[in-house]
């Protein structure tokens, strides 16, 4: 059979692999898509940030309506239907995936359904359901994506121990929940859980959930997830698991004493593993780096010069708009324009309750590394609007740099955080300074509004807090 | 008092920090060393310049440090006031960042031209020059570095003007250097030597002009570049080639019947890829971007060609994977295919290492220019009967003059030598089973 023949071949339709797919086509290239499974999107549209949102949104609603009685407005109680929710969640699923699958027909990109393998720097196997067939292509750009990390001693083939794509499907609302891992993934899955009514415990082996964040922004997420949910243990650490009858029997360690425990559910959520396994890189001169990633250079190319790789197979922080930015750098560089992925500013957001939200640099980073700065912290109790949405609980600062006032991050925990960090990812991208952000007038009475007060802070003059210039220095 | 990297010796502009000997807080008296510094040179301390506190400590271990960047700071009993005492030479300036003192480079007088060579933007905070993206992507595509543009906009922001002043500048200083050609300038720049040589000799008698060939002028590029930016030095030495040319006459017919030649050439590639392999270093290459050296796994000889045309250099490939009947067979290859200029652009290209032999043309010593990127190349004269003295007794021998040519920014003497030293224990230790056709 003859091999299909183009000029990029994109293997894996996530974020990474259909903005890279589409913006080749949009720039003139002959582009071909391989993905294996049938609806396009990757983990982020089917079993990640898309399905994730729509249950933290559903449940939200639950909470709202408990809370809404102490402001005068009481509700019955709640009827859970899951069947309807699972398919309310799974027809926007299918509308984003038809809606993909349609800007790729319209521009032109071929779409292979298959595994793809490398032969050859150059060629690709795609193994379809109407049998082989293989890809010559000129340049190939690798967005294959991660998996959720399933430790084997876990691994017991019981559908009870969960990762993150299975409790996505919520078969069930189990009584006793157990979260291992108490990262972005285990508390956003168990704020759904313990609102949907389980008793949810998180386990964490470090002494804090969600390492890596400023303490001050997790505080009020720590605060709030203590109420919702039954327990968080830190400093705790999973020895066995053992299927006992229809439960799962959960040996841990906290400091030197051992408990068993006894779980409906137990949900993995320890990480995520590249998706590299079985794609023929041996073949090609693509290289790992010590974690296990593909090494890449800041062109996104690979130690192969014919094969590029963007996104959560190639390391970093595994998020995807940072997959659809080198995605744009990937083309640029094959196209042979200038671009590099360096000092490109990447958003993070969790979607606990409350949201946190930073960009740029941060606090702890700023410690770890000792760099001067100086923070400039705005409490949401002190803003009109959070009063009003009942969400005081939050907080926005900004870290800057003392001789230049340049705001080198941002930071927001509190309702909505993740829309409010645009306008930080702006700020820092631009390098704004401080005066700059005080000097642009919010709308009032807004949320939005909390990183000018921020900035004030910093000079010593906002209006709806009280603060000495120098109470704010770190 | 700040206290800023001095002036270490002549041409060191810059060194690591290996070890910090104080730490914040701790009492230093004057010319205590408070930091050991690895330059090109060597590893060195730094002395205090004043007796005091430690009040800060700027730099990492680890950190790479230019001369007139602060290093600690000394709160003296005095107060702050005083300034670096003359026990360091250090350039103490203003407390600014756009203060690096300046570099060699003295031009015009022009002070405005001299900030501008001089500024570099620095973030304590290791931020990278503030730019908004739209302006950034303009400099990555133009190949501008942004460190280099002063921003005028708050918090020093470089605006789309800061950026096209900035090159207007350049462009500005481009003809403004061209213009005191005809004063004499006293270091000619590549501009200034093209103007020199529009000199007309027919004032003086007839003259006859001819073309420079593509050849000719790729040679010339290469060697000007080589000479000017590789700090080279010429190693000599002598190797005793008396057994090995006997060698070759037993086996020159045998080699002769399989189509090859065995020459002395053959000899020394073999040779000259053993001592690589005992000396990487010698195989290496600098890569200026990321201040690393590039060590090969493959050992790729050039041979330097005399042809009609000029000078070519094809390259063999794996030479310490192959014996002296293939290499033989293949110089005698590549040789022709040069003369008979059949040779593949690909056969010029990968060498790591180059032999230039003018033995069978007759030259004693002399030095051969560097093959950059390569960082040495070995000059080969012609083997001459010479009176040696052996055991107390003087023996006629044939001696084969060498010159090792080599990049002192990778190579240090110590190393040159013995990597010579090698070649020729190479040479003089051919046996008959190493040349016999297996």
């Amino acid at each position: 059979m003859e091999p299909i023949k183009t000029e990029i071949l994109v293997l894996g339709a996530g974020p990474g692999g259909y903005t890279a797919a589409f913006y080749a086509a949009d720039r003139g290239q002959k582009v071909t898509l391989v993905e294996q499974n049938p609806r396009l999107g990757g983990i982020c549209l089917n079993t990640g940030c898309i399905p994730s949102k729509a249950l933290l949104h559903a449940t939200e609603m639950l909470r709202e309506a408990k809370e809404s009685a102490k402001r005068g407005i009481a509700f019955g109680e709640a009827k859970i239907d899951l069947d309807k929710l699972r398919a309310w969640k799974d027809s926007i699923l299918e509308k984003l995936g038809q809606g993909i699958k349609g800007l790729a027909q319209k521009r032109g990109v071929q779409i292979i359904h298959g595994r793809g393998h490398f032969e050859a720097s150059q060629t690709l196997r795609v193994e379809t359901a109407q049998g082989q067939k293989f890809v010559n292509y000129e340049k190939a750009i690798i967005a294959v994506g991660s998996k959720p990390a399933m430790p084997s001693a876990f691994d017991l083939g019981n559908k009870r121990i969960m990762t993150s794509t299975e409790a996505l499907e919520i078969r069930d609302i189990p009584m006793d929940l157990l979260i291992v891992g108490g990262g972005y993934i285990g508390m956003e899955l168990g704020t759904v859980y313990a609102t949907l009514g389980s008793n949810v415990v998180v386990l964490e082996a470090l002494p804090t959930i969600l390492t890596g964040i400023d303490p001050d922004l997790v505080r009020p997420v720590s605060r709030a997830a203590q109420k919702a949910f039954k327990e968080i243990r830190v400093d705790t650490k999973v020895l066995k698991m053992a299927t006992a009858g229809r439960q799962i029997k959960v040996t841990m360690q906290i400091d030197k004493e051992q408990r068993e425990e006894l779980y409906d559910r137990v949900l993995v959520s320890v990480g995520r593993v590249p998706n590299y396994t079985d794609l023929g890189l041996e073949g090609t001169g693509v290289t790992k780096d010590e974690k296990g990633f593909i090494k890449t250079n800041p062109q996104q190319q690979t130690d192969d010069r014919h094969i590029y790789a963007i996104g959560d197979v190639s390391g970093g922080v595994l998020l995807a708009h940072r997959a659809a930015k080198q995605a744009r750098i990937a083309v640029e560089s094959i196209l042979g324009e200038a671009s590099a992925f360096e000092n490109i500013v990447i958003p993070a957001v969790v979607y606990t309750d409350p949201e946190v939200a930073w960009c740029g640099l941060t606090e702890t980073e700023a410690k770890q590394k000792g760099i001067e700065i100086k923070v400039a912290k705005f409490l949401w109790g002190a803003s009109g609007r959070a009063l009003t949405l009942d969400r005081p609980d939050g907080l926005t600062k900004l870290i800057i740099e003392p001789e230049t006032e340049r705001v080198l991050g941002v930071g927001v925990v509190g309702a909505g955080a993740s829309e409010l960090i645009s306008e930080g990812v702006l700020a820092v991208e631009m390098a704004a300074t401080a005066r700059d952000i005080a000097d642009s007038v919010h709308p009032h009475p807004t949320l939005s509004e909390t990183l000018m007060e921020a900035a004030e802070v910093f000079y010593g003059t906002a209006t709806n807090t009280l603060t000495r210039k120098d109470s704010s220095q770190h | 008092m700040d206290v800023r990297l001095p002036q270490l010796a002549e041409g060191v502009e810059s060194g690591t920090v290996v070890n910090i000997l104080v730490s914040e807080g701790q009492e230093i008296q004057k010319d205590q060393a408070f930091m050991e510094l690895e330059t090109q040179k060597a590893v060195g301390s730094i002395p205090s310049p004043a007796s005091g506190t430690v009040s800060k400590i700027h730099v990492k271990e680890g950190m790479e440090v230019s001369v007139g960047q602060v290093l600690i700071s000394i709160s003296t009993e005095k107060g702050s006031t005083t300034t670096a005492s003359s026990a360091v030479t250090a350039t103490v300036q203003p407390k600014s960042q756009e203060a690096p003192p300046p570099r060699q480079r003295q031009e015009t007088g022009d002070g405005d031209l001299r900030m501008m060579a001089d500024y570099r933007y620095e973030s304590q905070a290791g931020a990278p020059p503030p730019a908004a993206p739209s302006v950034r992507k303009i400099a990555r595509e133009l190949g501008i570095d942004l460190t280099r543009v002063k921003g005028s906009e708050a918090g020093g922001r470089i605006a789309l003007g800061d950026l096209r002043a900035y090159i207007q500048r350049l462009q500005q200083i481009a003809f403004e250097q061209r213009a005191p050609i005809a004063k004499g300038p006293a270091t000619p720049t590549p501009a200034e030597t093209r103007q020199a040589e529009a000199v007309d000799f027919s004032q003086w008698g007839p003259v006859r002009r001819e073309k420079m060939s593509a050849l000719r002028r790729t040679v010339s590029r290469r060697m000007v570049e080589s000479w000017t930016t590789i700090p080279k030095i010429n190693q000599f030495d002598e190797a005793d080639i008396t057994s090995l040319l006997a060698l070759r006459k037993m086996h020159a017919s045998a080699y002769g019947k399989k189509g090859a030649h065995l020459t002395l050439t053959s000899f020394l590639l073999k040779a000259v890829a053993a001592a690589l392999q005992k000396h990487p270093r010698a195989n290496a290459s600098v890569d200026e971007t990321t201040h690393e050296i590039v060590f090969k796994d493959y050992f790729h000889i050039g041979v330097a060609v005399d042809t009609e045309a000029g000078l070519i250099v094809p390259v063999i490939r794996d030479v310490d994977k192959r014996n002296l009947l293939q290499l033989s067979q293949e110089l005698h290859e590549l040789t022709e295919k040069s003369r008979q200029r059949k040779i593949s652009l690909e056969e010029l290209q990968g060498g790591s290492f180059t032999i230039s032999n003018q033995g069978s043309i007759g030259g004693s010593h002399f030095t051969p220019i560097i093959y950059a990127p390569q960082v040495a190349i070995l000059g080969v004269g012609q083997g001459q009967a010479k009176p040696v003295v052996i055991e107390g007794k003087v023996v006629v021998r044939t001696l084969l003059p060498l010159c090792l040519a080599y990049d002192h920014r990778v190579l240090d003497g110590a190393d040159a030598v013995r990597f010579m030293k090698d070649i020729i224990a190479g040479i003089e230790s051919f046996s008959d089973r190493d040349v016999k056709i297996k």
